[in-house]
């Protein structure tokens, strides 16, 4: 048996995607649970944090303190500490067998696509306005956009997103010939090239 | 009419493999297409990354070192020499918390030197010059501070405040040498002065004021001492720097 028969019958069982939807998703909520408790560091000793480190590369901890790492009032992470559960709940019921109804699977896309568009949002300010990048925001860029791929895949091979038949069948074609897989891994060098073209003197000397 | 049934089932079973060869030559180009991206890609980041290793732009450290006159121990000092409390200031002119440092305590400070309370005493760091994209912000405005030191030492402090008021953003750029010298202009830095700042004479002695401030043990900046110790309350909330200042300087309290 080849390598790429043996991916594809994992990936079609399904049950590979719910696994790296697992992983993903546990590996945002432990960067968030950190975020999260950096944040209170911050708020019970605002100048714990506030200064330039000799030894911090990428940050003077200014993502955590700027205005954009509480957009709504409250620590970002927070939402990562209340969403991320969710999907892991989902994926491991899944795995279990449950089988979800459309509008429920629909209704999971519609808010993991908001926390994509935040990450995403997020990822962009760190880059360009807040001009500092933290690790744990970085992993929870790439494992939140793994989850999204993965649900989205789900969602089109069970037909839950109640697309036009004609959109459906061309989508339903390419998640079958593994096409997200290639958009994925493009994706993901893509955002590597991003850092390292903005960064890549402050990283690599 | 079986013929005709013949003919029409072999008409269909046509169209279905024309149909599944144009599925497959639709998902050769899409796997085509795909692989030459990431590979694309992939080059581009190894391109940038080798480029980035490569550009090893050093230290200065080894630069001629330039001390500017009116300094002692690598430090410039504002204020009256007998005032009752030194202040020693540790800082870096890109590092956002010392930004925020100066638009909390700049004021007050101001007003104790001018009372004759404080004398203090700048340590010019340079160690975020990474974070100007290649510009060297922390290094040439640490070199236009040290050309200030210089050559017009009683425009120092106006001059260090006016290059925080008008700090750029951590990654970005910064400013030009240009910009710094109209800045330096404003603050009421002579011509002549302002002119020097982009021939880079105290390069050097920045890096070996960054060196020595390490030594002494320095971690982060800003680093404040009062009299020589660290200073460890919250100088972001406003006035309390200035409490600890003047509790030190009234005779017993401590």
């Amino acid at each position: 048996m080849t390598a790429p028969s043996v991916v594809n019958r994992t990936r079609r069982s399904g049950a590979s995607v719910w696994v790296v939807m697992v992983v993903s998703s546990i590996a945002s909520l432990v960067a968030s649970f950190v975020l999260a408790v950096e944040a209170i560091t911050l708020a019970e000793n605002p100048s714990a944090e506030l200064g330039c480190d000799i030894n911090a590369v990428l940050s003077c901890g200014t993502v955590a303190s700027s205005w954009q790492a509480s957009v709504f009032g409250f620590p970002n992470a927070f939402l990562g500490l209340i969403a991320e559960p969710v999907v892991i709940t989902i994926a491991i019921a899944a795995l279990s067998g449950v089988r979800f109804k459309r509008w429920f699977m629909l209704a999971a896309q519609l808010a993991y696509t908001l926390g994509l568009a935040l990450a995403y949002w997020l990822f962009y300010q760190a880059m360009f306005n807040i001009g500092a990048l933290c690790p744990w925001c970085l992993l929870i860029t790439v494992a939140t956009t793994l989850v999204f791929f993965e649900m989205t895949r789900i969602n089109i091979r069970d037909n839950n997103l109640y697309l036009p038949p004609r959109i459906q069948q061309a989508l339903f074609s390419a998640v079958q010939w593994n096409l997200d897989v290639l958009v994925v891994i493009a994706w993901l060098l893509a955002l590597v090239l991003l850092v390292v073209v903005k960064y890549g003197n402050a990283l690599f000397s | 009419m079986s013929t005709l049934a013949r003919e029409k089932s072999r008409q269909m079973r046509a169209a279905r493999a024309a149909e599944l060869a144009r599925q497959k030559r639709q998902r050769k180009v899409a796997y085509v297409v795909g692989i030459v991206v990431i590979l694309g890609l992939a080059a581009a980041i190894a391109v940038v990354v080798g480029r980035s290793l490569s550009s090893d732009d050093g230290g200065d450290v080894t630069g001629k070192v330039v001390v500017p006159a009116n300094t002692e121990a690598g430090a410039f000092s504002v204020g009256d020499a007998d005032a009752p409390v030194t202040l020693d200031l540790y800082y870096d002119y890109m590092c956002p918390a010392c930004g925020a440092f100066e638009s909390t305590n700049a004021e007050d400070l101001s007003r104790l030197i001018d009372q004759g309370t404080i004398r203090v005493s700048l340590h010019v760091m340079a160690f975020l010059d990474e974070q100007s994209q290649g510009a060297e912000y922390s290094t040439r405005a640490g070199n236009a501070y040290a050309a200030v030191v210089d050559a017009a030492p009683d425009k120092v402090w106006a001059f260090h405040n006016a290059l925080y008021a008008n700090q750029p953003h951590e990654g970005t750029e910064g400013l030009s040498d240009d910009q710094i010298a109209s800045i330096a202009l404003r603050a009421g830095v002579p011509a002549d002065v302002a002119e020097t700042f982009t021939g880079g004479v105290h390069r050097g002695w920045v890096a070996q004021s960054t060196q020595n401030a390490f030594d002494s043990g320095v971690t982060s900046t800003p680093t404040v001492k009062l009299n020589g110790d660290m200073f460890t309350g919250d100088w972001s909330t406003p006035g309390e720097l200035t409490r600890a200042i003047e509790s030190a300087a009234t005779p017993g309290a401590r």
